[in-house]
């Protein structure tokens, strides 16, 4: 604790987990900490860590009750990248109350809040800059290439970054499929400072932006988010009756849509998905899209909505048919 | 954001396939390849990229035709200095701008679709005609990262060459050959920023420091080293024919500007860091010096230029604040000149006889002063 950071305690008086939130951005160390939550994530971390070394300056890891040893592979890869300086595993041993109505009915100050999970991961950054990151989000060759910009040329000013990912179900090491008609925009890199902590929203946590923050949206195909059609990823979903019609859930929808059709052979029946096959000169199919397949692809990549078949009749019909026409690259 | 935090899931067995890292090859598929040759105006940038040229890599045409400040050519594809130019123009920044924060905004030009999708067609229109492309550009240091982009997005590879010259030279031949209003203090500021970031920018990737006496004192083992630390083929392919075109281009009194520290009026705090900068930079012209040791001296310079920019500009707060609304003025009243003149200009066109008119009176205004010169 120094004259630059504030304490945030918890309601269950948990000391060895209060939070050291640093007040001002300019006094913390330049560059950029990426920060992943992961939970059961061994699987994706090898795609996921080798481009962030790349990226940004630091990369801290924060284990929630992994059981398929997800902090040693983070540890493993670090070692492999050559970067086992420049990362920081460490683990959140409590339960986190889900998104939705269990959020809402837990205290902002619990261990068991999401924003207040956030806080204490994030208040592991000791750089100017935090960078949310996920356990399965994988950085495009032009996505390192952008954020290494970006880790030197923030050190001047007070931005905050957007940017588009793309859904990516991988069927096999040589097979995938992106979703050209989902387009999912977050803010992912914020100053580390007093006004940019994270608070509770309705639903799930925010982070507090003030007016003077500059804004940066990036373009498309910087990132991909790995969702492996073996898995059991949408299991603990009763149905696509259970999303609701918030824009949040209607994205899950979609996401559940194209995933049992997918998983199901049924790739022909959905709309604006396209199916990738990495030739045999590239080990895996993620190697295939992230440095060669998505960078070269013709923009933009997300079909806009008003070039959809059928948008003219029916704006909210989900239109069937095969798209495999423009699988290849450029 | 962690959307959904599921239900305890059975752990998945894992297999060595599964965890095996992803080796990535070289994005490239091709024998596509860029070099940027970068660093401050007037430090050989021009020489380095006829020497590239001479020895067979492409300098997409038309290219700038050369003048009285850069006799031998410049060396620079004529699109290239043009969109360097709008984009500066946009985000209002100068070639040499001394504002550490002016990295950002021509950043943030270099991340939008628009600019990356321009650049990427025109480099690969450009790559149906050669393979190895140098590109060569003073401004080219603001748009090193949307240069690598469009180079990833056209399956080239890149390279950067950056000059090096001393500071206080760079400052004599700018005052020497461009004049202006620009005083020593900000074009040795601009030099600062420009090269410190360019190191920042090129930090990591394939890169190579030449010092702008090097080349002229003996250029072969100058290129020759640059070619192997770059992987050059055509500099290590390069025939006796290639060698000699390059003896009659590069001309050893091109240095004709030998200013010095005593030369130049700035004051010592701003002289110590662009003296340190520069001691820091000829050690990555060493062989073997591109170490960590001196990008952790050059991060600190960067952030005690930057310290010491955000002073100046503290104390010149003053001078900026009444600076906007002059401008303003200024531009208004320019603006409104420009279409007056323009105004004038298509009545005179649109009339024979008034045309006639006013050329009698300007004749009859010639005569009428000689005459009255004459009577003096």
């Amino acid at each position: 604790m120094t004259d630059n950071h504030l304490l945030l305690s918890n309601l269950e008086e948990l000391h060895d987990f209060d939070v050291s939130w640093p007040r001002d951005f300019r006094a913390q160390k330049p560059g950029v900490t990426s920060v992943l939550r992961v939970k059961n994530e061994a699987r994706s971390l090898p795609w996921v860590l080798p481009p962030l070394f790349e990226a940004v300056q630091h990369v801290v890891v924060v284990d929630n009750q992994s059981d398929d040893g997800t902090p040693d592979v983070a540890r493993r890869v670090a070692e492999e990248s050559g970067a086992a300086d420049r990362l920081t595993v460490t683990a959140y041993p409590f339960d986190v109350s889900r998104c939705g109505a269990e959020h809402l009915a837990t205290p902002e100050a619990s261990v068991h809040n999401l924003a207040y999970f956030y806080n204490w991961s994030f208040a592991h950054v000791d750089t100017a800059y935090s960078m949310k990151w996920d356990g399965d989000m994988v950085l495009t060759r032009e996505g390192i290439e952008t954020y290494a910009d970006l880790s030197w040329q923030l050190e001047s000013v007070e931005a905050v970054i957007a940017m588009p990912r793309h859904p990516l179900f991988v069927e096999s090491d040589r097979v995938a499929y992106l979703d050209v008609y989902m387009i999912n925009v977050e803010e992912y890199v914020f100053p580390m400072g007093e006004a940019y902590r994270h608070v509770k929203a309705y639903e799930w946590e925010m982070r507090m932006v003030p007016r003077q923050a500059r804004r940066v949206r990036l373009p498309e195909g910087l990132c991909v988010e790995l969702k492996y059609l073996d898995s059991d990823e949408f299991d603990h979903w009763v149905g696509p009756d259970a999303f609701g019609a918030t824009p949040r859930t209607m994205r899950k929808l979609r996401e559940w849509e194209v995933f049992h059709a997918l998983k199901e052979g049924r790739a022909d029946e959905i709309e604006g998905v396209v199916r990738i096959e990495a030739p045999a000169d590239y080990d895996h199919v993620i190697t295939y899209v992230t440095q060669s397949w998505l960078p070269r692809q013709q923009r933009p990549i997300t079909v806009p909505v008003d070039q959809r078949p059928g948008f003219a009749e029916e704006l909210t019909s989900v239109p069937k048919a095969a798209d495999k026409a423009s699988a290849a690259p450029r | 954001m962690l959307e959904q935090v599921p239900a305890e899931p059975e752990s998945e067995k894992l297999t060595d396939e599964d965890l095996a890292m992803s080796s990535t090859p070289g994005p490239t598929d091709t024998q596509r390849k860029v070099v940027l040759v970068a660093g401050s105006g007037r430090s050989g940038t021009s020489l380095m990229a006829g020497i590239l040229k001479q020895m067979g890599m492409t300098v997409p045409e038309p290219e700038v035709v050369a003048d009285a400040t850069n006799p031998k050519g410049f060396g620079e594809p004529r699109w290239v200095v043009d969109f360097h130019e709008t984009l500066l123009k946009r985000t209002i920044v100068q070639t040499a701008d001394a504002r550490p924060s002016a990295w950002f905004d021509t950043g943030r030009a270099g991340t939008r679709e628009l600019n990356r999708s321009e650049l990427t067609a025109w480099l690969e229109q450009e790559f149906t005609t050669a393979d190895s492309l140098v590109i060569k550009d003073p401004r080219i240091s603001w748009f090193l990262g949307l240069w690598r982009v469009a180079a990833v997005r056209s399956g080239a590879s890149t390279s950067t060459i950056t000059m090096l010259r001393p500071p206080a030279e760079v400052v004599g031949s700018k005052n020497a050959y461009y004049g202006g209003r620009q005083g020593d203090i900000s074009r040795l500021a601009g030099w600062v920023n420009v090269m410190l970031c360019t190191e920042r920018a090129t930090r990591g990737s394939s890169r190579a420091f030449v010092r702008y006496h090097d080349l002229l004192d003996d250029w072969t083992k100058t290129v020759v080293r640059v070619g192997e630390e770059l992987d050059l083929r055509e500099v290590a392919d390069a025939g006796t024919g290639k060698m000699q075109e390059v003896h009659g281009f590069v001309d050893p009194q091109m240095r004709r500007v030998r200013a010095t520290w005593d030369d130049l009026s700035v004051p010592d705090n701003l002289r110590d860091v662009a003296q340190a900068t520069w001691d820091q930079l000829n050690l990555l012209a060493e062989p073997g010096g591109d170490t960590a040791d001196v990008h952790a001296a050059l991060d600190e310079l960067r952030h005690r230029y930057g310290a010491l920019y955000a002073d100046a500009e503290a104390f010149a707060n003053s001078s900026v604040t009444a600076a906007g609304p002059a401008f303003l003025r200024a531009t208004r009243q320019a603006r409104a000149a420009q279409a007056e003149a323009d105004a004038a200009a298509a009545y005179e066109a649109a009339s024979p006889m008034r045309k006639g008119y006013l050329r009698t009176r300007r004749v009859g205004g010639r005569v009428k002063r000689r005459l009255q010169n004459r009577g003096e």
